[in-house]
């Protein structure tokens, strides 16, 4: 039903728009068009009398669209293609109309598309530049995932290797502490000197306890010696070969102390950090007291 | 009751009626006078109502009408309410595509994202087109009517490619996929 009257609506448009329309082809158009306006019509009515007929049965909604739905296909495989008239001058002007509508909806479609695959190509830029992106994090992390790895094997090894290095690095250092303080100690207590000056007496004393005499340095070596070898008896007698001065010098710094019940018995104080402290304390005491 | 049925007058020459319902009369006159003015081929008339049914009176003088749009504002509930009121009052024939639904506001908050998942629901039950449009501007306003006459000059039978209003209605009718049923 719907065909007819969009056929005659153009039909009635086209009658009106075109100037140049012979008097006989517009007669012709305006007969079809009471033969369609009169079917109609006819249509119509018989839609009234079967609305009217029919009680308003509130059916199913699905169930009138398929029946409707059918309908339409039926007739549209019944209906067969015609011409709206044979009028040249009439078709000449539908022709143009349609095809010029049909270029520009052709038109808009066209930059329609082209617009979307624009938008589709930055899509595609930015979603590659982000893959680029992620691949490059990706290589990062996994070259930092194999050297990690790879560190991890060698662990044990390079700790080894570490302490080998720690302990020889301290090897050379207590050497060379060690060569300080034999020079320091040459340098600053030497044995007393038998022909340095002095009356006769004290040359006399002094000479019967020189000949043994062991400098500080040897004093100092025996006394570590003997606490790191025996440490549950670190007391080394002091004889004549001590010069007392010298231990006298220990005992008052608190380098070494006396053993609690003997008197000649001393040891080494048995603190470490103090040792290098009281080493300047007793250099410096010398130094003011003069005993060189 | 007086059921609005589609196809119980004589269509006119020339002229495609759009019956427009609103609850809250703000877009229907400014969509009724984008509607005449850009369709330039034919007659747009345009007739208002708040809600159906129609008052009794006009109905004689009345025109056949080719298409109702249902315009839902989604910020409000009232308006989904009437229009599921409204729909009652239809005849059942008329849901063959000759029912569009509009909403407005559709972008605002949450409630109305559930309103309109209810209003696509609602087209879907009765496969009908969902149509969104933005009210507050000029270019909105008219977008929408370019749009509505699309629909409406297939249900008038303006079309001149031979489309029936119940096949445009089988190709832009709203569906609800699964995971809205799901929301």
């Amino acid at each position: 039903m719907t065909p007819a009257p969009s056929k005659q609506r153009e039909m009635e448009q086209e009658a009106q728009s075109s100037q140049s329309s012979e008097a006989a082809a517009k007669a012709v158009l305006l007969e079809e068009c009471e033969e369609q306006f009169g079917l109609l019509q006819k249509l119509q009515n018989e839609i009234i009398l079967a609305d009217t007929e029919a009680n308003d049965d509130q059916s199913n909604e699905a169930v009138n669209r398929l029946i409707a739905v059918t309908s339409e296909l039926e007739q549209w495989q019944e209906m067969e293609p015609k011409l709206l008239t044979t009028s040249p001058e009439v078709l000449l002007a539908v022709g143009k109309e349609e095809l010029q509508r049909l270029n520009n909806q052709l038109k808009m479609v066209l930059s329609c598309s082209q617009a979307k695959l624009d938008a589709q190509k930055k899509i595609l830029k930015r979603e590659q530049t982000w893959q680029a992106e992620k691949k490059e994090a990706l290589n990062a992390v996994c070259e930092k995932i194999t050297r990690l790895q790879r560190e991890n094997e060698k662990s044990e090894h390079s700790v080894l290797q570490d302490m080998k290095r720690k302990i020889n690095n301290l090897k050379d250092y207590h050497g060379s502490l060690m060569e300080m303080l034999s020079d320091m100690l040459a340098e600053h207590f030497p044995l007393p000197d038998p022909h340095g000056n002095g009356t006769k007496k004290k040359r006399a004393a002094a000479y019967d306890a020189e000949i043994n005499l062991i400098s500080l340095s040897e004093i100092i070596e025996r006394l570590t010696n003997k606490t790191l070898e025996t440490p549950h008896d670190p007391y080394v007698t002091t004889d004549d070969t001590f010069w007392p001065p010298y231990t006298e010098m220990l005992l008052r710094n608190g380098i070494a102390t006396r053993h609690p019940e003997d008197c000649n018995k001393i040891r080494l104080e048995n603190f470490l950090d103090r040792k290098i402290l009281n080493y300047n304390i007793c250099i410096r005491s010398m130094l003011s007291s003069g005993l060189r | 009751m007086a059921l609005l049925t589609p196809y119980s007058k004589v269509p006119e020459l020339n002229t495609a009626t759009v019956l427009l319902v609103e609850n809250e009369e703000e877009l229907q006159s400014k969509l009724a006078n984008a509607l005449v003015q850009y369709e330039k081929d034919f007659n747009v008339n345009v007739r208002l109502a708040r809600k159906l049914p129609l008052p009794v009176e006009n109905k004689e003088t009345r025109p056949r009408i080719d298409l109702i749009v249902f315009l839902v504002n989604l910020l409000s509930e009232r308006s989904l309410q009437s229009v599921e009121s409204s729909l009652a009052h239809l005849h059942s024939d008329c849901f063959l595509g000759k029912v569009c639904f509009l909403v407005t506001d559709a972008r605002c908050g949450s409630h109305t994202q559930e309103r309109l998942v209810s209003v696509r629901k609602l087209a879907a039950a009765h496969q009908c087109p969902v149509l969104c449009a933005e009210h507050r501007t000029v270019d909105g306003v008219n977008a929408a009517a370019v749009r509505l006459l699309n629909i409406l000059k297939v249900s008038a039978g303006m079309s001149p490619i031979a489309t029936t209003a119940l096949y445009l209605s089988s190709l832009t009718r709203c569906s609800v996929t699964s995971d809205l049923e799901e929301d």
